[in-house]
C-alpha cells in the first residue's frame, strides 16, 4: 500500500520535508487567523488582530477571544488527531481505505459516550474521555479482529458496526426521547458550542498522544516493511502494534469525546501526506500534523459560510469531501485487493 | 446430495430436497405466525375460531380482516421482498455483508422521503414516488460509479458505503434544518412501521413484488452460477452485464417498493438470507429460504413490535435493528472463529 | 411459489372483505344516532355528535380535556405535560386508558376502536398529521384535528377542542379565572413592566449547539408575560411563518448585539428552576456576563414557559409573578 518510490539522498529528503513542513505551519497559522476572523457576527479586521495583541474586554473582543480562539484550537486539535489516526489506522492495517470514521471508531465512542450519559455517572470531562477511549477501543478491537484479512472487508465491518449502533440509538430514542435526546449532539460531529467545556483533559490526551505516535513512527516504520524486515531491524511488532492501536483510540476517542463522530479526515488527510512523504512514515506522521488541522480549520470555515444564516455541522462538510474521496480510493486501491 | 428436478417448459429447477423440506417447514412457520398475528392486535387477542369464522367471511370482524390481516400479509410478502433483495446482493457481490440497507438504498430513499416532507406536502402518495425514486437514483449512480472493466462486487458495496456517507451527512443537515415537528415525522418515518397499513396501501405494491419475485425465480439460478465463473453464463445466452443490471433493478425493486409503504425496514435483508443458507446447509445463498426465511423474521419482529410495549408499541424498524444487531455480532464472531 | 400462493390468498379475501364492508356500514348507521353538528377542524369540516359521551383524546389534546373535565374514555400518553398537571387531573391522566404513545405512528388503532368512541380529538402538529391513518380513525368515530400552530394560539386551540369535546362549561370558567388573575397582576406590575425593553432567551425545539433562542412577543416564553404588560422589543429578522415568525435562533456571537438594548433579560427554565442546557450554555458564556442587563442584575428565569392550557397557565403566572417580584422593590 504504502509505495516507496525513488528516493533522493536523504539530507536533501530531510532539508524538503522541513522546507515543505514549516511552509505548511505557516500556512495552517495564517488559515488559524482567517478562521479567527470569520463568524455570524462582523468583527471589523483590526478588532480580531488587537484582541490577539492587546485585549481590552470590548463585545468584539470577547467574541473572538472566547468563542472563535478556542473553537479555532479545537479544530487544530481534533484535525491533527484524526489526520494522525488515520495515517496509524492505515500503516498498521496496511489499507487504504481504513479511517476512524469508516471504521466506526469514532461512532462507538459516540455510543459509548451516549449511554454513559443516559445511565448517568458520565458528568466530568475526565469521565467522557475514559467512556470515549472505551468505546472506541471496543470498536477497534472487533472492527480490525473481524476485518483485518482484506482492506475492504475492514471497512465493511466498520459500516455494518455503524449501521447496527446507529439503529440501536435510533431505537433508544423512540423508546425514551428525553433520556437520549443528547444523542443528537453525538450522532452529527461540531465544533460549535463547545467553548465553554473542560477541553483541557482531552487536548491534553490528544497532545501527548501525538507526541507518541511521532516517537512510534520509526519502529512503525520498520513494521510497515514486513514482519521479516522488522525483526532484523530489532523493532518488536507486537508490542508496536498493541502501542498503535492504543494511540488510535485515544486519538479517535478523545477527538469524538470533543467534537462529536467526524467522518473522512483521517481518509483524505493520509492521501495527499503520502504524496508528500514518500514512503516515509515518520515524515507522513509529520505531514498529517499539519495537513489534519488544516482540512479540519478549511471544513470549519465553511461549516460557516456556506449557508446564509446558521450553519452546517463540519461533520457534515467532511462528509461532502470525503465521500468523493473515498470512491476515488476504491476505485484506485480497491480492486487490487477483490 | 438428493435433489428433485423440476420442469417446466424449457426451464428446469433443480431443488434440493433438504432445501424443499425447508422450505415446507418455513411456509408452515409463516402461516402459524401469520395466524398469530391475526389473533393480536392492540392489546387484545381474537380466539382462533373469530379468526376463523371472520376469514371465512361467516363473522363479520373489519378489525381481523381489515386491520389486521392487510398488516400481516404485508409482513409475509414485504419480508420475503427484502430477504430476495439480500439474496441478490450477497450472491452478486458474494459476501454476507452485501445488502441494499448497508450499502445505502436507504439512506437514498430517506433523501427521498425528507424531500417530500420538506419541499411537498408530505402525503403518503408523495413519500411512496419520493423515496422510490431516492432509491433509485441512488442505486444508479452506485451502480454506474462501480463500473470499470465491469462490475466488480465488494467495490460495489463500498461505493455504496460512501455514496451513503455523503447521503447521511446531507439527509442530517435537512433533519437539522427543518422544523421540529417535520424532523419528528421523518424521524418516525425513518424507523421503518407497519402500523397503519391497509389493502389500500397495498393494492399497487403487491402486484409489483409478485411479478419481481417471479421474474427473479426464474433468473436466480443463472446468477448464482455466473459468480462461480463467467463461462456458465455463456449457456444462458445472457450477457452477464446484463444479468447483473437485471439483478440489480430486481432487488432495488423490491427494497423500494417495501420503503415505499412501510419505511426503511433494517436487517432483514442482511440476515435472512445468511440464516436461510445456514439453516439449508447450501454452499451459496439460496433464493427460497432468503425469502421465506425474511418473512418469517419480519412476522416475528412484528408481533414483537406489538407485544413488548403494550398497548403502545415500537416501530417495527427498531425490532429488526435489534435482532438485526445481535445476528451480525454473531455472524462476526462466526468469521473470526472459523480463521 | 410463494406469490402465487398469496395472490390466490388475496382472491379469497376479496370476498371476505366485501362481506365486512357491508357490515361495517351497518355498525356505523349504530354510532350516528342522535343529533350532530358541523365542526371546522384543520381536516375539514366534520360532522360530529352535538352532545359526545365517549372522546378519545390525542396529543396537546390530552391535558386540555382532561382539564375541561370532557368525557373522556381513552387518551394518548403526554409526557411532557406531566409536570404541570394538578393532582386532581394527574389522578385523572394515571386512570384513564391509554390508546396511543407519544408517537404518532404508533397509533394504536385497535386500542381506540376497543375504546368505542363517539368522537376522537388529535391535537397534533399539521406535518404529524399524515403518520396517522385518519380514514381508519373515522371508520371508528368522527374525527376533529386541531394542533398547535403558534406558540400563543393554544388559547383558541383547547377552546375548539373543549368546544368539539362538548366540555365548554368548565373551559370558560377556568379560562376567566386566568383572565382574572393576569388583569390582576397586570394592575400589580403596572408601574414597572409595560416601560421595560425586555428580551427572553428560550430553550424550545431544537437549539443547535452554539447557537441560542431569542423570543419575542407571543412566543412560548413570552406569550403568559405578555398578558400581565410585558413588551419584548424587536422581531424575528427573518420571518419563517408560524412559530418562526415570533423567535429565531442566532449564534452566540450574536449575544451582545441582541441584548445589547435590553433593560431586563428573562430566561426559560425547567419546572424546578434549573436551567435547560440550551439555556445553561448562554448563561455560562462570558459573553452573556457582558451584558448590560445581567450587569445590572436584570435577568429573570421563568418556568412553566411551555404551558399550553389555561389552568397550566395559571401557575405560569404565578411563576412569573414570583419571579418578576425583584422589580416591584425598588
Amino acid at each position: 500500500m504504502i509505495s516507496t518510490e525513488t528516493r533522493p539522498a536523504p539530507t536533501s529528503t530531510a532539508r524538503w520535508h522541513v522546507a515543505v513542513l514549516v511552509g505548511g505551519f505557516a500556512l495552517l497559522a495564517a488559515v488559524a487567523v482567517v478562521s479567527i476572523g470569520i463568524g455570524a457576527q462582523a468583527v471589523p479586521p483590526m478588532d480580531v488582530l488587537r484582541a490577539l495583541v492587546a485585549p481590552d474586554g470590548s463585545a468584539n473582543q470577547l467574541i473572538v477571544l472566547e468563542v472563535r480562539a478556542p473553537r479555532a484550537l479545537l479544530a487544530i486539535g481534533v484535525g491533527a488527531a484524526l489526520g494522525v489516526a488515520g495515517v496509524l489506522i492505515q500503516t498498521l492495517s496496511r489499507n487504504a481505505l481504513a479511517e476512524p470514521g469508516i471504521l466506526g471508531v469514532s461512532t462507538g465512542a459516540g455510543f459509548a459516550m451516549t449511554i454513559g450519559a443516559a445511565l448517568g455517572g458520565v458528568a466530568s470531562p475526565a469521565a467522557e474521555l475514559l467512556v470515549a477511549t472505551l468505546g472506541a477501543a471496543g470498536a477497534t478491537l472487533l472492527v480490525y479482529a473481524v476485518g483485518r484479512t482484506a482492506p475492504l472487508r475492514l471497512v465493511l465491518t466498520g459500516v455494518a458496526l455503524s449501521a447496527v449502533l446507529s439503529g440501536i440509538s435510533l431505537g433508544l430514542r423512540l423508546m425514551s426521547p428525553d433520556v437520549f435526546d443528547k444523542y443528537r449532539f453525538w450522532s452529527v460531529g461540531s465544533l460549535a458550542g463547545r467553548e465553554q467545556a473542560p477541553l483541557l483533559v482531552p487536548m491534553l490526551a490528544i497532545g501527548l498522544a501525538l507526541v507518541g505516535a511521532l516517537l512510534l513512527s520509526r519502529s512503525l516504520n520498520a513494521a510497515a516493511l514486513g514482519e521479516a524486515v522488522a525483526r532484523t531491524l530489532g523493532a518488536n511488532i507486537a508490542r508496536v502494534r498493541l502501542a498503535t492501536l492504543v494511540l488510535i483510540t485515544v486519538l479517535a476517542g478523545a477527538a469524538t469525546a470533543v467534537a462529536g463522530p467526524i467522518l473522512f479526515v483521517g481518509l483524505i488527510v493520509p492521501h495527499v501526506a503520502r504524496r508528500l512523504a514518500r514512503g516515509s512514515v515518520p515524515w507522513l506522521t509529520g505531514y498529517a500534523l499539519v495537513l489534519g488541522p488544516l482540512l479540519m480549520l478549511l471544513a470549519d470555515i465553511g461549516s460557516r459560510v456556506l449557508l446564509p444564516t446558521g450553519e452546517v455541522p463540519v461533520a457534515i462538510v467532511t462528509g461532502f469531501l470525503g465521500g468523493p474521496m473515498l470512491i476515488w480510493a476504491v476505485r484506485k486501491y480497491g480492486a487490487g485487493s477483490l | 446430495m438428493s435433489a428433485l428436478v423440476l420442469r417446466a417448459g424449457r426451464r428446469s429447477f433443480r431443488v434440493e430436497r433438504r432445501t424443499l423440506w425447508l422450505s415446507a417447514i418455513l411456509l408452515g412457520t409463516i402461516l402459524a405466525l401469520g395466524f398469530v398475528g391475526l389473533c393480536y392486535g392492540g392489546a387484545t387477542w381474537a380466539s382462533p375460531g373469530e379468526v376463523l369464522a371472520a376469514l371465512t367471511g361467516a363473522a363479520d370482524s373489519v378489525v381481523i380482516v381489515e386491520w389486521r390481516l392487510p398488516r400481516v400479509v404485508a409482513a409475509m410478502v414485504f419480508g420475503c421482498a427484502l430477504g430476495a433483495a439480500g439474496a441478490i446482493f450477497q450472491t452478486l457481490t458474494r459476501n454476507p455483508l452485501g445488502s441494499p440497507d448497508v450499502i445505502g438504498l436507504d439512506a437514498g430513499a430517506y433523501t427521498g422521503a425528507l424531500f417530500a416532507f420538506t419541499v411537498l406536502a408530505g402525503t403518503s402518495g408523495q413519500l411512496a414516488v419520493s423515496s422510490v425514486l431516492g432509491g433509485l437514483l441512488v442505486a444508479a449512480l452506485i451502480y454506474l460509479l462501480s463500473l470499470s472493466n465491469g462490475l466488480s462486487g465488494l467495490r460495489l458495496v463500498v461505493i455504496g458505503i460512501a455514496v451513503n456517507a455523503m447521503l447521511q451527512a446531507l439527509n442530517s443537515w435537512i433533519v437539522l434544518r427543518a422544523d421540529l415537528e417535520v424532523a419528528m415525522a421523518a424521524g418516525a418515518w425513518n424507523a421503518g412501521s407497519l402500523n397503519g397499513v391497509d389493502w389500500a396501501d397495498l393494492v399497487l405494491p403487491l402486484p409489483i413484488l409478485a411479478g419481481l419475485l417471479a421474474t427473479l425465480l426464474v433468473w436466480f439460478r443463472p446468477i448464482q452460477q455466473s459468480t462461480l465463473g463467467d463461462a456458465v453464463a455463456a449457456t444462458t445466452g445472457v450477457g452477464l452485464d446484463r444479468l447483473r443490471l437485471m439483478m440489480v433493478l430486481i432487488g432495488v425493486g423490491c427494497t423500494a417498493t417495501v420503503t415505499a409503504v412501510a419505511g426503511p425496514i433494517a436487517f432483514i435483508a442482511l440476515a435472512a438470507p445468511q440464516i436461510g443458507r445456514r439453516l439449508a446447509r447450501t454452499p451459496g445463498v439460496a433464493l427460497l429460504p432468503a425469502a421465506l426465511t425474511g418473512a418469517v423474521l419480519l412476522l416475528t419482529a412484528d408481533l414483537l413490535a406489538q407485544m413488548l410495549l403494550s398497548p403502545e408499541s415500537l416501530p417495527v424498524g427498531v425490532v429488526t435493528t435489534a435482532i438485526g444487531g445481535c445476528y451480525l455480532i454473531w455472524l462476526l464472531t462466526q468469521e473470526v472463529r472459523r480463521r | 411459489m410463494f406469490t402465487r400462493r398469496s395472490a390466490r390468498f388475496g382472491g379469497a379475501l376479496l370476498l371476505a372483505i366485501a362481506v365486512a364492508a357491508t357490515g361495517c356500514g351497518t355498525s356505523e348507521s349504530q354510532d350516528t344516532e342522535g343529533e350532530t353538528r358541523v365542526f371546522a377542524a384543520d381536516n375539514g369540516e366534520i360532522t360530529i355528535p352535538a352532545d359526545p359521551q365517549r372522546v378519545v383524546a390525542t396529543g396537546y389534546a390530552v391535558p386540555a380535556l382532561i382539564e375541561a373535565d370532557a368525557p373522556l374514555v381513552g387518551i394518548s400518553t403526554w409526557k411532557r405535560g406531566l409536570p404541570m398537571m394538578t393532582k386532581q387531573d394527574r389522578a385523572r391522566y394515571d386512570e384513564l386508558e391509554k390508546v396511543a404513545g407519544e408517537q404518532a405512528t404508533e397509533t394504536n388503532y385497535e386500542a381506540i376502536a376497543g375504546a368505542d368512541p363517539d368522537l376522537i380529538v388529535i391535537g397534533v402538529p399539521q406535518p404529524v398529521l399524515g403518520d396517522i391513518d385518519v380514514e381508519r380513525l373515522e371508520s371508528i368515530a368522527p374525527v376533529v384535528a386541531i394542533g398547535p400552530t403558534v406558540p400563543s394560539a393554544w388559547r383558541e386551540n383547547t377552546k375548539k377542542q373543549a368546544d368539539a369535546a362538548g366540555a365548554l362549561a368548565k373551559f370558560d370558567e377556568t379560562k376567566s379565572e386566568y383572565e382574572g388573575k393576569a388583569e390582576e397582576l397586570a394592575g400589580k406590575y403596572e408601574d414597572v413592566l409595560p416601560d421595560l425593553k425586555l428580551a427572553h432567551v428560550g430553550s424550545y425545539g431544537e437549539v443547535d449547539s452554539g447557537n441560542f433562542q431569542r423570543e419575542f412577543n407571543d412566543s412560548w416564553g413570552t406569550n403568559v408575560a405578555n398578558d400581565i404588560g410585558a413588551n419584548y422589543y424587536g422581531e424575528v429578522k427573518e420571518k419563517g411563518g408560524g412559530s418562526q415568525d415570533v423567535s429565531e435562533y442566532p449564534s452566540i456571537e450574536e449575544l451582545p448585539s441582541a441584548f445589547a438594548e435590553a433593560d431586563a433579560i428573562t430566561y426559560s427554565v425547567e419546572a424546578d428552576g434549573t436551567p435547560p442546557p440550551a439555556v445553561q450554555y448562554v448563561l455560562d458564556s462570558e459573553l452573556w456576563k457582558d451584558l448590560p442587563a445581567v450587569k445590572a442584575d436584570k435577568a429573570f428565569p421563568i418556568p412553566l414557559t411551555e404551558a399550553a392550557t389555561y389552568r397550566q397557565a395559571m401557575q405560569a403566572l404565578d411563576a412569573l409573578d414570583e419571579s418578576l417580584a425583584p422589580l416591584l422593590e425598588k
